[in-house]
């Protein structure tokens, strides 16, 4: 057993880099497999201290996808998705068991440093969380310190770019140098997203975005990410069964920290195959 | 698919458009079933009665589709909640349908009756009706039960009343190869006979509906079938 940043990772589990592409034996309903996967998780544990929070989930993320993640309160989608791109480092008492691959490579090697590999692998907020700094140094931010910009005028690119894409070029083009906490709660958002999207990730995360925004603001986010869609994969948290079905590809259910179902947005939400998932979407007591 | 749902209003809802589905389709077997008795006695008043009363079973699916419009929109359905109240609109359309085919088989025995013919001649349209109607009953009892079973038997039965429609065809036609006085009657027992034999084709849309609603896929095999009267010339 290794500890690597608080992470205390398997010997085992490291060293069995081919498991991270291997088929699985798992209880998930549903292919967990997809062709073009990005990222690949394998027989995922997560414990907080003695308590099992992810129980044996295997799950691909493809290319160019939106994943919704669905279940319950404390079903453990969140830990799952902070667990994409190493976000439960910052726990002490968290234990990760398996194997996650971002093309590939098992992203809790001991090799890999986070800070890269959290610019590859983004990750937006429930609640949006801007730096005390201007709109510009938001998404300046994260091309300056990973030295992504050649000169002021290759950064004023990157950063024009990011906020295009991200919808908020238009609102904010004339004011980049005011705060970006100044912003409305949804130009926050897409604000955080920019700064996610500046430095060109491969996969980016996303913990229920849109649960403290308007039904508007909420729209515009779904937009963007149906066209971010395009060029990132999208993994998403959301306690928004409409969200889900409105953005996402393939949907995957979580209770009690188990992967019950996987499948293809329109066969979950209209012919689910687990009665659980059943229940859980038709808001009946399971 | 049994559980109830954690905003009991919702059950309410379904519940509530369940139980329209099931007035409907009782009202529309007992107005089939007062058009068949009165082929017999051409009582005027019964089959006035049906004539007029038609629109109930229109008002009702219009209140059916509405409410299933309603729960839609309020409530967001999935699953089997969803093809629950989709598969409700299309019964109910199937129902009001039903309720068609016996206005027009009232007005075309008044048609007969007001010939002057004092008795419809004797054609077995009957044994046809009483096939027609127990495909009814099936049909109910496969949507109040959710029985997939019941649903496929009925759905294969079909064929039977497929074959008794061609025997009444060639009997009718024969009588009016025999009569040409009872050619207009003919006719008119030729679209009864029709009619008739549709009701069990819409009986087996509804054996699927109810497939539909209850394994979330069609049913995927070709139903039997045998009417071979629109192939014939005579």
């Amino acid at each position: 057993m290794q500890k690597y940043l608080g992470i205390h990772i398997s010997n085992e589990e490291i060293e069995s880099d081919t498991m991270s592409k291997a088929e699985v034996h798992t209880d998930t309903v549903g292919d967990i497999y997809v062709d073009d996967a990005r990222m690949t998780a394998r027989k995922v544990d997560v414990f907080y201290g003695d308590k099992k929070a992810i129980d044996d989930v295997s799950l691909d993320i493809a290319s160019k996808e939106v994943v919704s993640l669905i279940g319950p309160s404390g079903c453990g989608k969140s830990t799952f998705l902070r667990c994409l791109n190493r976000m439960n480092d910052t726990i002490d008492s968290c234990r990760v068991m398996g194997t996650i691959a971002l093309d590939g490579q098992n992203i809790y090697d001991p090799s890999i440093d986070v800070v890269p590999l959290r610019a590859r692998v983004g990750m937006v907020f429930q609640k949006p969380n801007p730096f005390p700094k201007s709109i510009y140094d938001n998404v300046a931010y994260g091309p300056r310190i990973h030295g992504l910009a050649a000169d002021k005028a290759h950064l004023d690119a990157i950063v024009e770019e990011a906020l295009q894409r991200a919808g908020l070029w238009a609102e904010v083009h004339d004011r980049l140098t005011q705060s970006g906490t100044g912003l409305s709660g949804g130009q926050q958002q897409r604000l955080c997203i920019a700064r996610a999207i500046a430095v060109s990730p491969e996969v980016i995360l996303m913990d229920e975005p849109c649960s403290a925004l308007d039904p508007i603001a909420t729209a515009k986010i779904e937009e963007l990410i149906n066209e971010l869609s395009a060029e990132y994969s999208i993994v998403i948290v959301t306690h928004s069964m409409q969200q889900a079905a409105r953005i996402s590809q393939r949907t995957a259910y979580f209770h009690l920290g188990k992967l019950i179902e996987v499948g293809q947005t329109k066969d979950v939400f209209t012919n689910p195959l687990n009665q659980q998932t059943e229940a859980y979407i038709s808001g009946k007591i399971g | 698919m049994e559980n109830s749902h954690i905003v009991s209003a919702f059950d309410d809802d379904l519940n509530n458009l369940n139980m329209r589905i099931e007035q409907l389709g009782n009202l529309a077997k007992e107005r089939f079933v007062m058009a068949l008795d009165a082929i017999a006695t051409q009582d005027e008043k019964i089959l006035d009665q049906i004539i007029k009363g038609d629109k109930e079973l229109d008002v009702l699916e219009a209140e059916i589709i509405q409410n299933a419009f309603e729960i839609i929109a309020l409530r967001s359905p999935r699953a089997s909640d969803l093809r629950r109240v989709v598969v409700a609109s299309k019964i109910a359309s199937i129902f009001e349908r039903v309720g068609d085919f016996s206005k027009n088989i009232a007005r075309r025995t008044k048609a007969m009756a007001a010939s002057g013919h004092e008795t419809i001649p004797d054609v077995n349209i009957g044994r046809m009706g009483h096939m027609a109607e127990g495909m009814m009953n099936d049909a109910m009892e496969a949507y109040h039960n959710l029985d997939t079973k019941v649903a496929i038997d009925l759905r294969n039965s079909d064929v039977e009343l497929d074959h008794m429609h061609t025997a009444f065809y060639n009997e009718v036609i024969a009588m009016m190869t025999d009569n040409s006085k009872m050619v207009g009657s003919g006719v008119h027992l030729l679209f009864l006979g029709k009619n008739i034999e549709r009701i069990g084709d819409y009986m087996t849309g509804i054996a699927e509906e109810i497939y539909f609603l209850v394994e979330g896929v069609q049913l995927d095999d070709e139903r039997p079938k045998a009417d071979k009267s629109s192939s014939k010339l005579s």
